[in-house]
């Protein structure tokens, strides 16, 4: 009886301590920790979205004047800058994008509307993104709207439909 | 089996058992407190370094700030990078496919895992292991403002590698202190067990030496009281009980020899009165021949059974004095067969008795009980067995021995243990027998008188094989006289 009960206190013990000792000395390595959102500030400059691979990436040229958002889709539909080619940077918009007007709706949840006279429906999806996200961007930056606004692109073959930025 | 059970009282026993609970409880208690307190402290000087590492980073990157320019030149990346490195950590800059290090030489210390969630906009750490040595890795992505508040990703990624090795020193430095305490408490616990099981065990020995001591008969042992602890109740109630047994005890022999003193008192008082009717007994002995029929027979008979009273008085004095202990040896160096002879002569048994007495046997014993002995060993052989009685003395250098054998009944296995009880009557039949009763005893005593050193005489019954009783005396040759205790 005292015997078995002395047992059953050992391996009480002993498994106690091995829990303990499993827990390990030193530094162990961890599991990722995620802590607050990213490091952010402010940018200087025309921000535009081009492509690297099919994926949308945003280009900071040195500021020219005006940022309007009109301006800036002038700018993206330039193309690529030599630069900025080399790096792999390509565009989808087609150069005969501009002129473009922007304008934006009465009430604050109407979004945008950019108004070209280039084919709307024929542009490819990585061109209608590029064109979202930088006219969005610029709306803003100007501070007309926010960068989720939906942006509906009209051309002279009809209106695609409100599309927001994939980016956030 | 028998083995073992030395072994397991051993490890059973109480100091043993009380070091290994004192032990088993300071190795628990020391290991909950060391270790859970260790891993707390290890979890704070982690967290604090890793806050330190993450809030130094942080701080450095507001100053990379405002980006100008995207996508950044290799040139960028790599400046970036040399400006986060420091003497404790290295920055690794990483923009699609561009990547820049500053310092160090490791391949690519960054984690999949941590990549993707940097990717995903968050600040992250981790802790992994590089060329073996603890480093803290923290990755964040720089994102840029816009002015509703939220933040567009720049694709630039931003990864501190830090070495933890400091830190792993500290907290080393910890488990050692953390063992270190550990060992320290078991070795207290083992002499706080020691110190308790000697408080506990020493009262037990003791008791357990008085009681080895009361069972030797010394009942005036008792204990010292110390404290009033249980094993304090326990000594007190060995001392009451030892108490009431001395007492009780004492009683006893104070009766006992009460008794036995009564006893030599009345048979003295009995030897006076008895002188005188001996003495008229004697006369009317001699008268008795001339008293016609009854009156003859009556004082012939009164006459017998005075002889048989005073035989009874001087055999009951006889005792007594084996009683109280004052009965003496008078040592003399003895011829054993001349002296059995002349007992035999002097009784007239020297044509009855088949005696086999080799000279040449000498002996230092009391002549006088040697002859109360085999007279009383004869005598009882011609009662109570049938003739022939023989007589046979041999010797060894140690011993003497005479045995007395008859050719009767032999001993009933029920009486064998009885022969020496006194007034033991073997046949109840013969209630009357000329016997006192007492001349077996008496012998018996005797015989146990001659004692040297560890060899004790004796007086042994038994039958002999082919049937008839055998009384074996066996005496030591050398008799020292102890000085009068039996």
């Amino acid at each position: 009886m005292t015997r078995r009960r002395t047992g059953r206190a050992l391996l009480a013990g002993g498994l106690l301590l091995g829990t303990l000792l499993a827990t390990g000395c030193g530094v162990r390595p961890s599991a990722v920790i995620t802590g607050r959102p990213a490091v952010s500030g402010p940018a200087q400059g025309v921000g535009l979205y081009l492509l690297a691979q099919g994926e949308l990436v945003l280009v900071l040229r040195p500021a020219t004047g005006d940022s309007a958002p009109a301006n800036n889709l002038a700018l993206l539909a330039a193309g690529p800058e030599v630069n900025e080619r080399r790096q792999g940077l390509t565009s989808e918009v087609p150069a005969g994008l501009d002129p473009v007007t922007v304008t934006s709706a009465a009430d604050q949840s109407g979004g945008l509307t950019v108004r070209t006279n280039t084919a709307a429906r024929a542009l490819s999806e990585n061109a209608v993104d590029q064109i979202v996200c930088t006219v969005a961007d610029a709306a803003a930056q100007t501070g007309f709207t926010n960068s989720s606004t939906p942006v509906t692109i009209v051309g002279p073959d009809g209106a695609r439909p409100p599309q927001r930025c994939p980016i956030s | 089996m028998t083995f073992w059970r030395p072994v397991a009282a051993q490890v059973s026993g109480l100091r043993v058992r009380l070091l290994l609970a004192f032990a088993l409880l300071g190795i628990t208690t020391t290991a909950v407190v060391a270790s859970g307190s260790y891993v707390q402290a290890r979890t704070v000087i982690l967290q604090q370094a890793q806050d330190a590492a993450v809030m130094s980073l942080t701080d450095q990157l507001t100053k990379v700030y405002p980006i100008a320019q995207l996508p950044p030149t290799q040139d960028e990346l790599e400046l970036l990078a040399q400006r986060l490195s420091d003497r404790e950590s290295f920055a690794v800059v990483v923009y699609r496919d561009m990547r820049a290090q500053g310092g160090s030489a490791l391949a690519d210390p960054l984690t999949p895992e941590l990549r993707q969630q940097v990717r995903d906009g968050d600040i992250a750490w981790q802790r992994v292991s590089l060329a073996g040595e603890p480093a803290l890795l923290i990755g964040t992505q720089l994102a840029l403002d816009r002015p509703d508040g939220t933040s567009r990703p720049s694709g630039v990624e931003v990864y501190s590698v830090r070495n933890l090795v400091p830190e792993q020193q500290s907290i080393d430095q910890l488990a050692t202190r953390a063992w270190l305490t550990g060992g320290l408490s078991l070795l207290l616990a083992v002499l706080l067990a020691l110190l308790s099981a000697r408080g506990v065990l020493r009262p037990v020995r003791d008791l357990g030496r008085a009681a080895r001591r009361l069972g030797e008969g010394d009942l005036s042992t008792r204990l010292t009281v110390r404290g009033v602890d249980e094993l304090a109740d326990v000594a007190r109630t060995f001392n009451d009980t030892a108490g009431t047994l001395e007492r009780q005890v004492g009683e006893l022999r104070r009766m006992e020899s009460d008794a036995r003193r009564f006893v030599a008192d009345v048979s003295h008082e009995l030897r006076t009165p008895l002188a005188a009717m001996t003495a008229v007994t004697d006369v009317l002995d001699e008268e008795a021949e001339h008293l016609p029929g009854d009156a003859g027979r009556a004082a012939r008979l009164v006459s017998q059974e005075t002889q048989n009273l005073t035989q009874l008085v001087n055999d009951l004095i006889e005792v007594s004095r084996f009683d109280s202990g004052t009965a003496r040896l008078a040592l003399d160096d003895v011829d054993v067969a001349a002296a059995v002879t002349a007992t035999l002569r002097i009784r007239g048994w020297a044509d009855r008795v088949r005696a086999d007495l080799p000279s040449g046997v000498v002996a230092r014993l009391d002549p006088r009980r040697l002859d109360v002995i085999v007279a009383n060993l004869v005598a009882n052989a011609f009662r109570h067995g049938a003739e022939p009685v023989s007589v046979r003395l041999s010797a060894d250098p140690d011993w003497v021995t005479i045995e007395v054998a008859d050719q009767g009944p032999g001993l009933d296995p029920e009486v064998l243990p009885h022969v020496f009880d006194r007034l033991y009557k073997a046949d109840t039949a013969r209630s009357r027998s000329e016997g006192s009763g007492l001349g077996l005893a008496i012998s018996w005593e005797n015989a146990r008188l001659h004692r040297h050193g560890e060899r004790r005489g004796a007086l042994v019954a038994g039958n002999g094989p082919g049937g008839g009783a055998v009384f074996t005396l066996r005496l030591p040759r050398e008799t020292t006289d102890p000085g009068g205790a039996r």
